[in-house]
This record gives C-alpha cells, structure tokens and sequence, in this order.
C-alpha cells in the first residue's frame, strides 16, 4: 500500500506489482506439491533402480545390473510386447469407432441428446465394475450363448492365444466415451458455411469429410491418439478384473508387472527400473505421435 | 487382491480377505485409539505390544488376553491387528519398533525375517518340547540352518484331496492310498458316471493347492537347497532342475486334472466350492480352508481329507499341511520375562485346543484335543507319526509367478513346458538377486 503513495511510480504498476505477486501466491503451492509428491518420489525412484534394495532392510549400490537383467528377462519383453499390441490395437479401434459414432452424434438425429448420454455412460463406471461384468459375460454368458464358436466356449478368457482381444474389447468399449466427447467438441467447432460452399459445389458427403471435416478435428485426433496410446500402454485394471494377467503371464501388462514384481515379488529395485524404461518409452512415443502428427495439423 | 497373496497363496478367497481387511483396519483404529489412552495403564504395569496377522481371530485373541490379563495384573496386553501384517511388520522392523509378541502366517515372506534374527530364540525354553517336532520342522525350513528357533508353530492347516464320503460309499470306494488305487478310484468313478474332480483355472492359485500336495514328494531330500546353491545355473542339464526332478508331479497333476469336469478351465474358486458341495464331484483339490465355504454352501456335507498318494507304498504318504499361525517373541524386547508368560499362555492346552477349534485348524501341541471337523481328524494319524511336509511354494522366491505358470501348463495340457519355464525364471531370479 505504501507504494501506492511514491509519486515516482507509474499508474498502473504497483497493482500488476501486486497482481502479479498473487499469481504468484496461487502457482507456488502447487509447484511445491508437485515436486513433494512426484518430482522427488520418481527421483528416489530412479535413485533406487541402481542398488539391489528389496524394499525394505540394507541395500548397495549395483550398478546397472537390473537395467541389463531387464534386457535379459523374457517376461519383460512378454509384457512389452503385449503392452504395445494392446495399446496399437485399442487406439485404432477406439479412434475410428468413436469417430463415426461422434459423426453420427453430430447429426440432426432424433433424442440426440439421449444418445449422446447413453454413450457417455461407460465412462462414468468404473473399469473394475465394468470389469467384472465383462468377466462373467465371457466366461458364464459366452460360453453358453456362443457354445458353437469354440473360442467362446472354452472362456476366450483362458485362452493364451486370444485372451489380449477381451481385454481390447472392454477396453475399447470404455474408452470410446470420453473420445466421442473430445470429437463432438471438435465437430462443433467447424462452422457450417463450409459444409453449404461445399454442397453448392457438388462435394460428396465423403469428399466433405476428407477436405472439411477431418483437416477441421485434426487437433481433436491428435490429442486423442497420444492420451489413447499413452493411456492404453499403461492398461491395468482391465487386465486385472478380466483375466489377472493369465492365463500364464499372457495378458501381463508392463504396469502389472511392475505392481506385481516389485511390491509383493519383493524385487523393488529391479521393477523401478524397469518402470524407469516405461517412463522413457512412454515420453518417447508421445513426443514423436506429437510430431508425427502435428506436421498434419500445420498441411491443413 | 490375490494378489497380494502371493505370500499365503494357500490361504484362500481374496475377496473375503479384503473384507476382513476392511473390518480389520476398522477395529485396529478403535485398538489404536484403546492405546493411546493414557488412562489405560495402572502404574507398575507392563504393557506387551501383541502384533496379530489373522483378521478372523481377532475376536478369539480378545478372549486370550482378557483371561490373561485377568490372570496377571501387572501385565496389559495390547492387541494390534494388522491386515497387511507382511508390510507393516517390516516397516516396524526398519523403524527399530519391533513388537513385543508377534503372530504371522509362516509363508514364503517369514523366511527371510527368520534369517535376519529379529527374533528371540526359543531353543533352550521348555515349551518347546511341548510342540510337535514336524510342525517345528516345517518351520526349520524356512529359516536359517543354525540350531536357532526363532518361531513357534501354534495351529496348522492340512492340504489334500476333498473327497464326498456319500459318494464313496454309494459307489463302494475305499480311501486311495497309492497313486495307482487314485487313478483306479478316477476310472470306476468315470464309469459310473461321476465326474471325479472340480478344477477351476480360472482362479490360478488354485493349481498350488495339489501342486504343493504332490510336489511334497520330490522335494523331500532337499531339493530346494540344491536349487538354491545352483541358482543362475538351473538348467536342462542341472544337477537338479523343475524339469527332470517333477517331471512326473507335473504329468500326474495334468492327469488328474484330465478327470475334471468340462470346461474347468474356465470355473473359478467360489463355482468350485459350490459345485462340491452340491455333490456334483466326487473330489477336489484343495485344502481344509475350502471347508468354511462348502458347509456354507451345503451344512450337511459328508466331507473328508485324504493326502496325495503318490507313491506304491500307503506308509510313504505325505501329507502337506502348512503353519498358519506362528509366534514370535522381538529379540530384546525390554519385557521378556513378561512377553514369555503370555506366549506360555496362548501354548496351555485348554487354550489353543479352543483356539483351534475355532478356527478350525489343526494345534501343534502335544496332546491337545483337536477339533471334532471330521476332515481334521481323517489327518491325524499324519499328525501324529510326523508324516508331515511343508508347503513348497514357500520355498519358491516371490519373483516366480507359479501359480501363472503351472495354471498355463495344465491350460494347455504341457506340464513339461511349465517346468521348463520354471526353470527359467528360477535361473533368472537367481542371475538379478544381488547380495
């Protein structure tokens, strides 16, 4: 307040001195609580993947045996691999999926609005819910239903081979809420001038769709293929409440792994570093999806 | 979830677990609060600190240390039930807060405690001599080999075949008491059109029940110690190895569940203990934990227990049973004197014959009564000849995923490849384990 008084002072700066000071105020806790709760636990984190500490009890420094021993580990690159199948598979079938559903949405349909809650609702479950339901369904359900197909007779749940495709299918049918809601809201941006000069013009409804409306939602693609892909090669609980990494380690997934080897498989030191290299993929694949697809964005 | 279980994987139904875990965590904050109330304790009064693992016997221990206390003035018992007791022990260890007076489940995870000497050792005290020299045993081999006894069995779980009586007498059926008569038992059970067995894959860890069970054989002449010693160097062409040494375990686990009902691969825990009690199978694989959930499901149930017959001979038979409860007393507590009398206590006949009957499991002191469960006294001639065997899976490190990878092996009807991917991971676990 005192300052408001010198004369040296120009109008309006002591109150942006003051706004600014706010800003300030209101940026610093959560800074501080970031770097309490997340910053610093994934630096101890990385301090940890070089020593052989089980967790608890003493503990040295080793190097980077672990980080050698995770190239050795076939389980590791089990994980891996179905991790990145998983997450290729569900991104691409959630995105067209939710795609033409959001086209639809977008429409002048009857009870568009129902429609558009009814296909929100698989986002307000919870996976574990959900989960369980989708357990008894292909493994009571299914198995009476579809007795013909012997894929589903036997528990598709149970089988090495194709137990990853359930998991992709609840997954899919959950995620596709929250992209439908991200592409509605990028189809309401496009201003409808366009879709009349093109119709005046003799456009075909796919040739409106290649030239108008994709270019138009492409931000809306780009950001729901990383949060899919990044999303989904994390998968965890869809694992869990459907086949619980099984059968074998066939539907083990990379964060499971980590969960399981590291906490009750008393080889904390080892799974932190292998979720350091999930930490790197991760970052790795998001920054070039970013690139690869925001070049997309600038042609537009 | 299970898991977490990995631990006690013969400890059934996670589900239930985190119930208990639940009420647990409940009742440990109104302990919690009990405790902190300076009021509670009387000047001159020695306060032990009982750290207690089992959810379900929380009631039962209240009644041990109200008798006790009442017995004993000077001494207060404090009562800290734990869901989580694998962890929060050792973050009590590591906190340099070691228990008074402590139970854990003797899994895989006491091993390691054991070895570290945490605890007091109970070589040269009497009570000893008052336990069943194969229960302390089973304990023996968890821990390290130095004469030391760190841990006290106190009830015991049994593991074999579930059978129907009912329908072993309807069909004329003796006990199988060699592998030859259990194969025997399977066809004429077949022919009649009964379905020998439940299996339920769906639910992993219920392979590890008659894994255990029947690879008690194999391991007997200490073939974990040579595992160990080998280490990295397990292999096709090892001294020992899962492949050669249980080669015929696996081929006979997969044979018996070749006698299970269609489609078990997809049946899980609850389908399998309400099928059997139903009497829709003659058998099933489990252990006495599995007899809470069936006389829920049916009360009536003839139900008994019989080992896995696995050699020619009946006298060789094993039973597998495994230490549910095991006391500890915390190496240089300032209460020994005290923290004896109560252990001392929990060991009088009268009061863990009750506390065994209770929880339907099996005392391991001498000369108590057991529970009148008749699947509990179809084992107690195993009891007591000491024809008793630990569980094997404590003696596998927690980094293995076994149950994964024996289910996988009978899903796909290739016990021999799961051995070899046991072996696998053995070596493996063996190679990033850094001492």
């Amino acid at each position: 307040m005192s300052t408001s008084t010198s004369p040296a002072a120009a109008p309006g700066a002591p109150r942006s001195g003051v706004r600014m000071r706010t800003y300030y105020w209101i940026v610093a806790p959560m800074v501080l609580l970031f770097a309490f709760f997340h910053t610093f636990p994934v630096l101890t984190g990385v301090f940890y993947s070089f020593t052989n500490y089980a967790g608890f009890g003493d503990w040295k420094f080793i190097g980077l045996s672990n980080y050698a021993n995770l190239f050795r580990d076939d389980r590791v690159l089990g994980a891996y691999g179905f991790s990145f199948l998983f997450a290729i598979t569900a991104t691409i079938l959630t995105n067209v999926i939710s795609l033409v559903i959001a086209l639809a949405l977008n429409a002048k349909i009857a009870a568009r609005n129902f429609f558009r809650g009814v296909f929100f609702v698989p986002y307000v479950l919870a996976m574990l819910i959900v989960g369980y339901v989708f357990k008894f369904l292909f493994g009571t359900s299914a198995p009476r239903l579809l007795a013909g197909i012997p894929l589903f007779a036997d528990n598709i749940l149970t089988n090495a081979t194709w137990a990853w495709t359930a998991i992709v299918a609840l997954s899919v049918w959950q995620a596709c809420a929250f992209a439908i809601i991200l592409y509605l809201a990028g189809l309401q941006t496009i201003p409808v001038e366009l879709y009349e000069a093109a119709s005046l013009d003799g456009a075909t409804p796919w040739q409106q769709f290649r030239t108008i409306t994709f270019p138009m939602i492409w931000a809306y693609f780009t950001i729901n293929m990383v949060l899919s892909v990044k999303g989904f090669l994390q998968v965890y609980d869809a694992s869990v409440a459907l086949t619980n990494g099984g059968p074998g380690t066939a539907t083990e997934s990379v964060t499971m792994l980590i969960q399981r080897g590291g906490l009750s498989g008393g080889e904390f030191a080892y799974q932190t570093a292998n979720a350091v290299i999930f930490f790197i993929v991760i970052t790795i694949v998001s920054l070039i999806q970013f690139k690869g697809l925001g070049t997309g964005e600038a042609d537009s | 979830m299970k898991r977490t279980t990995t631990g006690s994987r013969w400890r059934p139904r996670p589900a239930a677990r985190a119930t208990i875990g639940a009420v647990a965590a409940l009742t440990l904050a109104g302990v919690a609060l009990t405790a902190c109330s300076p009021a509670s304790t009387s000047p001159g009064q020695t306060t032990l600190n009982f750290f207690q693992f089992k959810g379900e016997a929380l009631a039962d221990f209240e009644q041990i240390i109200a008798e006790f206390e009442a017995e004993n003035p000077d001494i207060k018992v404090v009562q800290n039930q734990q869901p989580d007791a694998d962890t929060s022990i050792r973050t009590l260890l590591v906190k340099r807060r070691t228990p008074d007076v402590i139970t854990l489940n003797a899994g895989g995870k006491i091993g390691e405690l054991l070895r570290a000497k945490v605890f007091y050792d109970f070589a040269d005290e009497p009570i000893l001599k008052t336990i069943n020299r194969a229960v302390q045993d089973i304990i023996a081999d968890l821990a390290a080999d130095d004469g030391e006894v760190n841990a006290l069995g106190y009830v015991n779980n049994a593991n074999g075949i579930i059978y129907n009586k009912a329908i072993f007498r309807e069909q004329g059926l003796e006990v199988p008491e060699t592998w030859d008569e259990l194969v025997e038992v399977c066809e004429r059970l077949t022919a009649a059109g009964i379905t020998p067995f439940y299996g339920t894959l769906a639910d992993s860890w219920t392979v590890l029940p008659s894994f255990n069970g029947m690879g008690a054989y194999p391991a007997r002449d200490g073939f974990f110690d040579q595992m160990r010693e080998l280490g990295a160097a397990v292999g096709p062409d090892s001294a020992a190895s899962f492949q050669k040494d249980f080669a015929e375990t696996g081929e006979r686990q997969a044979k018996l569940y070749s006698y299970a009902q269609e489609g078990f691969r997809g049946r899980t825990y609850d389908d399998g203990n309400g099928a059997f009690a139903r009497g829709e199978t003659a058998m099933y694989m489990q252990g006495v934990w599995a007899m809470n959930p069936i006389k829920q499901a049916n009360p009536d149930i003839e139900a008994g227990i019989f080992p896995y017959p696995m050699t020619d001979s009946a006298d060789d038979r094993l039973l597998v049973s495994g230490v549910d409860v095991a006391v500890m007393i915390g190496r240089g507590t300032p209460h020994l004197e005290e923290a004896k009398r109560f252990v001392e206590f929990m060991f009088r006949p009268e009061i863990i014959e009750r506390f065994a009957q209770s929880q339907n499991m099996i005392p391991s002191v001498i000369g108590a009564k057991w529970s009148d469960e008749p699947a509990l006294q179809d084992v107690k001639p195993f009891f007591d000849d000491g024809r008793i065997a630990g569980f094997i899976d404590h003696q596998v490190p927690a980094g293995i995923p076994l149950d994964a990878l024996v289910a996988r092996g009978l899903m796909e009807n290739d016990p021999q490849a799961a051995l070899v991917r046991l072996d696998n991971e053995w070596a493996k676990v063996a190679a990033r384990t850094i001492k």
